[in-house]
């Protein structure tokens, strides 16, 4: 089950809403993790076993870590990390497809956002192993910081302590939860409106093989890939967000309109944030601070962004995307500290990250190069009849993905509201929130979900 | 600010709560294929479960309409999979080449433990027919290229008879249903003037033929896939000729071995759910035609859906008919009939079946 389906808005939700508010306080995280037991359990009762096998072992992991001496503590953190290294591994490498044959899982079945909470888990192993956070006792607040639905699938990294502070702040109101339906219905939005269309005009120019493919393709599918991976990402991220805020919980925001930013960094510091801040903090930083060499620090820096590409794509692609970003960001940082024009900057972000991107959308890095090499007319075809079908139905969805990828809408908004329109979005809010849904719900009415996904995290 | 967040949560809550109640309270949704434990525990049920809400969701039929208009209108005009040209609505199916190696096998494995004459014909979809337009990566493969590959892979003593030449080269005439991937019963009879003559006999003519409009508000598989509601509606036709020849028995057995009589007519099912089984009711899997033609031939047919409007105009060349379903017909012939009680068998395949029926793991 993912958050764009019927079964998800329309029964799952509502169902475990209302159960949620009318239990006494001190029974909802029970019952906030039973249901997310339920959610896990839609994907498959063995998925769910898993799960619960899987927060078992970090949670003895930690509390064996916080409990023995120190001189033994690194051994169950070793452990624990490569235990969830493996599995992380396992799932998302295709070389480790027998995994769904011993677990007897279906093909089709995959842990939603095991990319992500293995980096949590890992997260709260270190921060007991540093002392900078106690083993939590209580298995169902432990388990939750993992599972629980309303985060399972992208949602925003924090670490344990931030998790258990968030978790003491909840706050029940009826303006919350319509904050928290605001933020999930554009979510969900991105996600079937822009990021289906998206992925649709991308599958097409992939389907082209590449030596038949026009420059113009090319650059349509490239374009098509970063925003659709953008809306998919950022999607799920306001979707679980939003849901998070239903059930009381305030979880910072995952992306920052990263796309449209003067300078890489603007795109570096707003997209993702709390995976790339948990890569800095974990990696980066403790390998860094080993070193006074400043070279040496350049190689980590770069290390670890090729690190995060493998992260994403799991292949020799995504690792090169990965080192070409922190390579990037080391360049910009060295060369380019003077002011631009913000066009000039706009256009040398946006031209400098879809090269890069090539290669997080191809399987291999040779694919990538001849990618790269269409995309100048390497095949002797810079337009093709192919590129200007596509263009022509493509070109509104395009242009909206572009303006709904910047921040103009939110400062437009903002500015209606310092001119004292307040009512204007009272009014309009509800209106183009309950349409968005309803469109949503059309979308989705053929099969009942909107499953298609360019990355799977 | 808060005013409007507690107006949208209101709003929504209340779209959310009533839709939902009205879906669990919707028969459907706890109809169909059981959940069972297996299914549970590996996760391939929550597809199947998303398809039952999607189906019993309230105004679903109105809300598809709302996705086919915005398809059509606001992008591409494809809406799943169904590609929506100003004339009529074409379904992208994605064929799997090697499909043509199965089906083949299939046929030869037939045809090499039978004595009689066995014909093959494949029938294009209306996107074999009409697909020139959809862009190719739509169509990766299409419909000629996986009817050459079946020919080829047949045996060289089964006689294939190439209904889409035929079919091709009439593209201008009323041959394929505007919202269905169907032949209409003229699509059809065009082919019937071929294959006849390759069975031995000479076709009745066209103007024979009294033609009666059963129904000209037809909406086919097409429609029903995209709900688009600007998509034209259809004509069922019926063809009859009187030249003395009648239907002595009509017997169809269904899969659960229940026989009934059914006519090559049902009239009444053409204001049905379902009017296409105005062609030969419901699906059956054996069906045995007795006429009053004099000549004691006899044909074992071997089709699928697409065959039920084509097998009218066979009955009156043959004393013996008998309908065999694609889906099994091993199995079915086994059960029900031997087959060298027959002189010829005809296999009429369409596009779809050999696709779904032969498709690869």
């Amino acid at each position: 089950m993912t958050y764009s389906s019927l079964l998800f808005i329309y029964i799952f939700l509502p169902l475990s809403l209302i159960i949620y508010l009318a239990v006494p306080k001190k029974l909802k995280d029970t019952v906030l993790y039973l249901e997310s037991l339920i959610f896990c359990g839609f994907m498959g009762l063995r998925l769910a076993a898993f799960m619960m096998m899987y927060c078992f072992l970090n949670y003895t992991a930690g509390l064996l870590i916080y409990r023995i001496s120190p001189k033994l503590k690194s051994i169950p953190l070793a452990a624990g990390i490569l235990f969830d290294v493996l599995m992380l591994i396992s799932f998302r490498h295709s070389y480790f497809a027998y995994l769904h044959g011993f677990t007897k899982l279906s093909e089709a079945v995959f842990p939603v956002g095991i990319s992500l909470f293995t980096l949590s888990a890992i997260g709260y192993l270190t921060d007991i192993y540093k002392g900078n956070s106690k083993a939590d006792k209580n298995f169902i607040r432990f388990s939750l910081y993992l599972m629980m639905f309303p985060r399972l699938i992208i949602g925003t990294i924090v670490s344990y302590d931030t998790f258990v502070h968030i978790l003491r702040k909840r706050r029940f109101n009826i303006a919350e939860i319509g904050s928290g339906l605001i933020c999930f219905i554009k979510g969900l939005a991105k996600k079937v409106i822009i990021a289906d269309s998206l992925f649709v005009l991308n599958s097409a120019v992939k389907s082209t093989p590449l030596s038949e493919l026009s420059a113009a393709g090319a650059w349509l599918g490239i374009i098509a890939y970063i925003l659709c991976l953008y809306f998919t990402l950022s999607g799920f991220a306001d979707m679980s967000c939003g849901l998070c805020r239903c059930f009381g919980f305030r979880f910072p925001n995952s992306f920052n309109h990263p796309l449209f930013g003067t300078k890489i960094r603007v795109f570096v510091t707003g997209w993702h944030i709390q995976v790339l801040q948990w890569f800095r903090k974990y990696i980066t930083s403790p390998l860094s601070s080993m070193t006074d060499n400043a070279y040496l620090s350049k190689l980590v820096f770069v290390m670890v962004w090729t690190l995060v590409g493998i992260w994403y794509s799991f292949n020799t692609g995504g690792a090169l995307w990965g080192m070409l970003m922190g390579i990037a960001v080391l360049m910009e940082n060295k060369l380019n500290n003077q002011k631009r024009a913000k066009p000039n900057g706009i256009i040398y972000t946006i031209m400098s990250i879809t090269f890069i991107m090539i290669f997080l959308s191809q399987e291999s890095i040779s694919t990538g190069l001849k990618y790269l090499g269409v995309m100048f007319g390497g095949n002797g075809n810079l337009a093709d009849s192919s590129a200007a079908y596509l263009l022509k139905y493509y070109i509104v969805i395009l242009l909206i993905a572009v303006y709904a990828s910047t921040d103009l809408f939110r400062n437009t908004t903002a500015r209606i509201k310092d001119m004292r329109f307040g009512k204007i979005i009272s009014v309009v809010t509800p209106v183009a929130v309950t349409a968005l849904l309803i469109i949503c719900t059309a979308l989705m009415s053929y099969s009942g979900q909107s499953d298609t996904m360019i990355i799977r995290l | 600010m808060k005013i409007a967040e507690k107006i949208t949560a209101f709003a929504v809550m209340t779209i959310i709560t009533t839709a939902s109640a009205a879906t669990l309270f919707n028969s459907g949704f706890y109809k169909g294929d059981k959940i069972t434990f297996k299914k549970l525990a590996e996760g391939g049920f929550t597809r199947t479960i998303s398809e039952k809400t999607a189906d019993s969701f309230p105004f679903s039929k109105e809300l598809r309409s709302v996705a086919a208009e915005i398809g059509a209108k606001a992008g591409e005009p494809v809406v799943n999979r169904v590609y929506i040209s100003e004339d009529r609505l074409l379904y992208a199916n994605e064929y799997d080449i090697s499909s043509a190696d199965r089906c083949a096998a299939a046929v030869n494995a037939f045809s090499s433990s039978y004595d009689g004459a066995v014909y093959f014909t494949a029938v294009p979809t209306s996107t074999g027919i009409y697909g020139d337009s959809l862009p190719s990566y739509l169509l990766p493969v299409t419909e000629k290229q996986l009817t050459e590959e079946v020919h080829n892979k047949l045996n060289s003593n089964i006689r294939r008879i190439d209904a889409y030449t035929i079919l091709k080269n009439l593209s201008e005439n009323y041959i394929y249903y505007r919202s269905d991937t169907k032949w209409t019963s003229y699509g059809a009879y065009c082919v019937y003037r071929t294959v006849i003559q390759k069975l031995g006999f000479i076709p009745v003519p066209y103007d024979k033929y009294a033609i009666r409009h059963v129904t000209d508000s037809y909406r086919g598989n097409l429609y029903s896939r995209t709900g688009y509601m600007e998509s034209r509606e259809d004509i069922l036709d019926i063809y009859e000729y009187d030249d003395g020849t009648e239907i002595i028995s009509c017997t169809g057995t269904d899969s659960q071995g229940l026989s009934r009589e059914i006519s090559l007519y049902d009239t009444e099912a053409a204001n049905s759910a379902n009017p296409y089984s105005l062609y030969l009711g419901e699906s059956m899997e054996f069906i045995e035609i007795r006429t009053t033609v004099n000549n004691e031939k006899s044909l074992l047919v071997i089709g699928d859906e697409t065959a039920d409007c084509f097998i009218p105009f066979l009955t009156k060349h043959y004393s013996r008919i008998d309908i065999v379903s694609a889906d099994n017909f091993g199995e079915i012939i086994d059960n029900y009939t031997n087959k060298s009680e027959y002189e010829q068998t005809l296999f009429i395949l369409g596009m779809e079946h050999i696709s779904e029926k032969y498709r690869g793991e």
